[in-house]
């Protein structure tokens, strides 16, 4: 029996990453991890979860990949275009990251989802009223929710804690006018979802905080979240966290368990 | 008893005065200053110091008093 082998440090694909001393890799091997989006923020979180050794991860998201979805997702191929969901791209392209990650595509809404037995849920979403959905399902079961929001040059991550505020804590009037604006004036369950701007390098941002939440959840160290909202704006190359605290209003917070 | 605060937008760095009563809710000064400034529809929150302020709040629970600076941020929704 030895102590060591010579050069043991490049036979781990983890072994950088274990030298942060807050890290615990057992638990991000062992989180289950739902992300809500297969968009720009959904290839990017689902590329950083893969890396930094997540295993258990579910995409959903209802789409077909479009041309203009190419300059900002790193898993989509211009042969993709019109003929692969986005989850299915995501999921097949994000499992030739790690032979010991399984990535699973769900093709359909995320309101579709009836099992919530997730350890942490990671929102990638381009819409109020689905992030409202997966908010709610989030507080109710307990389960921590990451959600993340970009438009332009500017993005958001909400860390949303069991038992602290929630986004919808954060939300207001003008939140709703805007959710409003999704649906059809016909009066037609279709939604609007306007083309808002969106790049690669603030999206990638957005997705390395999100995952580096999920890491110090999966890690136990809820100490180290961010408290509540860091907000990004590219342009300025400036970020700031601000502080929300539970709204006695936010019908979430009279369900939870 | 009427208070007057400055609105900041983080977007613009523009500046304006608001008059305000004590029964005023956040909402009604994002509603306010977005259309004073014309701003595209769009989602806002407002923050004062490091904290986020509820829109549904009162001006007086909010503890807001004559020569705060709150500031108005576009509130991000994409994602795809």
């Amino acid at each position: 029996m030895t102590d060591l082998s010579a050069g043991y440090q490049d036979k781990d694909r983890y072994d950088r990453q274990r030298r942060i001393d807050w890290i615990d890799m057992d638990g991000i091997f062992q989180s289950k991890i739902l992300v809500a989006g297969a968009g720009a923020l959904g290839n990017e979180v689902v590329k950083n979860l893969v890396l930094s050794g997540f295993r258990h991860i579910d995409v959903v998201d209802m789409d077909e990949i479009v041309l203009s979805n190419l300059n900002r997702c790193l898993f989509f191929r211009d042969s993709d275009v019109k003929k692969i969901p986005k989850a299915v791209a995501v999921a097949n392209k994000a499992s030739e990251l790690s032979p010991d990650a399984y990535v699973y595509p769900i093709v359909g809404k995320v309101q579709d989802i009836q099992t919530w037995d997730y350890d942490i849920v990671i929102g990638c979403l381009d819409n109020i009223l689905a992030r409202m959905h997966v908010n709610s399902h989030a507080c109710y079961h307990g389960i921590p929710y990451i959600d993340g929001a970009t438009d332009g040059m500017r993005g958001k991550v909400n860390a949303v804690l069991p038992g602290g505020p929630c986004l919808q804590c954060t939300m207001n009037k003008s939140h709703i006018r805007e959710m409003e604006k999704r649906f059809s004036c016909t009066g037609d369950a279709v939604m609007f979802v306007p083309h808002l701007a969106s790049d690669v390098t603030t999206t990638s941002v957005v997705a390395a905080i999100q995952v580096r939440e999920a890491m110090k959840i999966a890690s136990r160290r809820y100490d180290l979240c961010i408290r509540n909202v860091c907000y990004y704006d590219g342009t300025a190359g400036d970020m700031f966290i601000l502080e929300v605290t539970t709204d006695p209003n936010c019908p979430n917070h009279e369900v939870q368990k | 008893m009427t208070i007057v605060i400055e609105v900041r937008n983080v977007a613009s760095g523009a500046v304006l005065k608001m008059e305000l009563d004590p029964a005023d809710k956040i909402y009604d000064i994002i509603e306010s200053a977005a259309e004073y400034w014309n701003k595209d529809a769009g989602a806002y929150v407002l923050k004062k110091g490091k904290k986020l302020l509820h829109g549904s709040e009162t001006v007086a629970e909010a503890n807001l008093v004559t020569n705060d600076v709150v500031e108005m941020i576009p509130d991000p929704e994409g994602g795809i």
